[in-house]
């Protein structure tokens, strides 16, 4: 423990030198761009993207926004927390179901009931789907003054000097065209173009598969507004299985990131678990898609910047993305239009780094870092697992694990109550461990 | 007339362990009588025997099966038929009960203690208190089977079951206290002979060692050495877990390391 102290301690002096180094710089302004607007593409059209494209339009930047398929339908849980509702004015038409309970199920089917005491009666999880919410999104960065390109980009071309504009390649209709800017935002997710233009690094991803089946209306009734989370080794070594409620089909699917090979078995796993609440369905839609599992080494190079899934911003534990890409894409464009003064200097890569990363890093660190911290804990064993199942039937738990995950903050308002939870959570592991080992003894 | 059982499923001397009897359709399911074995006291090996009421009843390859019950008002049929080598330590019930099931391959922990999603803790009293050391090996056994055989989850009869019913002491006096009476015994070994081989160094005796400044340091450090060193293997699991605490932050500090090839990439 002093170990890992010690060496955080050297890695946060390491980075302080290189944000001294760019805060002496910022006493540089950058220079006036004379009779334009700054221009900034920003490719890949998702929350990430959109949001982008509206907090740069909304300052006054030429934006031109890339996306591929503005139609497509993404694979995803399409949860949304509950401050992504306000902060991004999403409206409410555009929510298929409001999710009020949550089962968690653990590998010897303890069900604990998440939120049927705990949420208060105007709070809920907000399921959307992603093509709804996502052309909504692209229409507002339209309505603010961006430019939609449909378009794929092929590569992006790196300028040699820092005066000379970045050039988009990208092909519409079967033709080529380029397009010159002087900063990017690569919000084009987890195998992003530009990341790899940008020889940013790459990143353990896992893997989400899942299936869209269709239920007979009696077993739909039970789905109304209930999802349900398994665990247990034979859903997921690593994650979780779920089962969404969907606008009129349920999601059922496992991930993991350790047994990519295996992951037909771990879905075979949770279907029979899920076996008779799903009998007489029918599967309409099979798909898979990876999710990273913590940012890119490099994730501002030059006057590029990676957001949402481009970079890496998914929570661990939860695996939860949509709001952290919105979120992303909104601060980098911010931070582009404070740093150009609206659009009438050019801007740096100091610039990005101060104005969007480390205000990114100072918010969420500490959140991804717990998550991980918590997925190493719970999610490694089948013992682990009945603790967590055994904790999450606590009311303080669920209590702080929803205004966490619905509002982003950790609210720690009762000291005693922290305590409490700590010592029963050591005591959760400490027996189910023993119960694990015990299981262990009688196998032989 | 076909039996269908369900068994634990075990590591098993013969091969047919967990494959279906051939001959066997699952139409009846029936309560079995258990009379308790004599256990060899090592703990490794748990044999189990149950004398089975009815003609089709196989024991020639040692297998036991579990108390298999199910009434004739649960329309079930238990199938999954494997090789199981058990230890119960008590066995009650001998009633008999026939039901008629629809011939489909469902896989359920049953066990007569096992009542509503939940251990009854009325059947394990022992001298008229209830016997936790039994309640923590039926529960280790129930999910040792769901491992090997993972259950469909069901709304109609959840499980509510956890750990925290069975009390603190009964926890502590199991496997608490002889771990603490091993490396206490590690401990005063250790002490001892330190005090025994400083003593035969420096000719200090114990009483004069305690009031030296580094004596206490090295009591302590042998004192913390005990309790968290036990095996071999667990000084690289030390390791391995500080690793591994630092990683993801490593992997986030990332962005702001390694500037100098930076500023030659615009």
């Amino acid at each position: 423990m002093a170990y890992s102290l010690c060496l955080n301690y050297s890695l946060s002096s390491l980075s302080t030198n290189r944000q001294n180094r760019y805060l002496s710089i910022a006493a540089f302004t950058n220079p006036p761009l004379l009779g334009r607007k700054l221009r900034v593409a920003v490719i890949g059209g998702g929350p990430a993207g959109s949001s982008a494209a509206e907090a740069l339009s909304a300052g006054g930047i030429e934006t031109f926004l890339l996306e591929r398929s503005p139609s497509s339908a993404k694979p995803c849980g399409g949860a949304i927390p509950l401050c992504m509702l306000d902060e991004f004015s999403i409206p409410l038409h555009l929510i298929d179901r409001h999710v009020t309970r949550m089962k968690i199920i653990s590998p010897s089917n303890l069900s604990v009931d998440f939120g049927s005491k705990t949420l208060q009666p105007d709070e809920s999880i907000p399921m959307l789907r992603r093509e709804v919410l996502d052309n909504f999104l692209r229409c507002r960065a339209q309505s603010h003054g961006a430019h939609l390109i449909p378009a794929l980009v092929t590569h992006l071309e790196v300028p040699a000097s820092s005066n000379s504009p970045y050039v988009v390649h990208h092909t519409t209709n079967n033709s080529r065209k380029t397009l010159a800017v002087d900063v990017v935002i690569g919000a084009d997710g987890a195998n992003s173009k530009v990341a790899k233009s940008i020889r940013a690094g790459n990143y353990a991803c896992a893997i989400a598969f899942q299936e869209r089946i269709r239920l007979p209306d009696e077993k739909m009734e039970y789905y109304q507004d209930l999802a349900e989370m398994y665990v247990g080794g034979d859903v997921s070594p690593d994650f979780y299985g779920w089962v969404f409620p969907k606008c009129d089909h349920v999601a059922v699917g496992t991930g993991t990131v350790c047994a990519k090979q295996d992951i037909k078995v771990y879905q075979r796993g949770i279907r029979e678990r899920v076996k008779d609440k799903i009998k007489g369905g029918v599967v309409i839609k099979v798909e898979a898609h990876p999710i990273p599992e913590h940012p890119r080494p490099i994730r501002v190079r030059g006057r590029v910047a990676l957001v949402g899934d481009a970079a890496g911003y998914v929570t661990k534990c939860s695996g939860e993305g949509i709001y952290f890409a919105a979120k992303s894409g909104r601060m980098c464009g911010e931070a582009i239009v404070k740093a150009s003064q609206g659009g009438d200097c050019m801007v740096n890569e100091c610039d990005l780094m101060r104005g969007y990363l480390r205000e990114w890093d100072n918010k969420y660190l500490s959140t991804f870092r717990f998550l991980d911290l918590l997925q190493n804990v719970f999610y490694g064993s089948n013992a682990a697992r009945e603790a967590l199942v055994e904790m999450c039937g606590d009311e303080y738990v669920q209590r702080m694990t929803f205004d966490s995950y619905l509002y982003k903050r950790l609210a720690h308002n009762n000291g005693w109550e922290d305590v409490k939870m700590l010592i029963n959570t050591i005591g959760s592991l400490m027996r189910c461990k023993i119960v694990g080992k015990e299981m262990e003894a009688l196998k032989f | 007339m076909s039996i269908s059982m369900a068994l634990f499923s075990s590591p098993p001397p013969s091969p047919t362990a967990r494959s279906p009897y051939p001959s066997l359709k699952p139409h009846f399911t029936h309560k079995f009588s258990l009379s308790p074995q004599p256990n060899n006291n090592n703990n490794n090996k748990k044999h189990f025997l149950f004398p089975i009421s009815t003609p089709k009843a196989s024991s020639d390859n040692g297998a036991g099966i579990s108390g298999a019950s199910a009434t004739v008002d649960e329309a079930r049929a238990e199938v999954k038929v494997s090789e199981a080598v058990k230890e119960s330590s008590v066995g009650p019930n001998g009633a008999v009960a026939v039901v008629d099931g629809e011939p489909i391959a469902v896989t359920k922990f049953v066990d007569s203690k096992w009542v509503d999603g939940t251990w009854d803790l009325n059947q394990f009293e022992k001298d008229g208190k209830t016997d936790w050391d039994s309640v923590i090996d039926a529960e280790v056994r129930r999910r040792k089977w769901l491992e090997e055989n993972p259950e469909t989850s069901s709304n109609y009869d959840p499980v509510v079951f956890d750990t925290s019913i069975i009390p603190w002491w009964a926890w502590v006096r199991r496997f608490h206290l002889p771990e603490a009476e091993l490396l206490n015994g590690r401990a005063a070994m250790i002490g001892f002979f330190m005090a025994y081989f400083v003593d035969s160094l420096t000719g200090i005796g114990l009483v004069d060692q305690m009031g030296n400044f580094f004596c206490k340091t090295l009591l302590f450090v042998a004192v913390v050495g005990v309790l968290i060193i036990r095996k071999n293997e667990d000084i690289e699991n030390l390791k391995k877990i500080l690793e591994e605490t630092s990683f993801y932050d490593k992997q986030w500090q990332a962005a702001w390391q390694d500037e100098t090839s930076n500023s030659t990439k615009k």
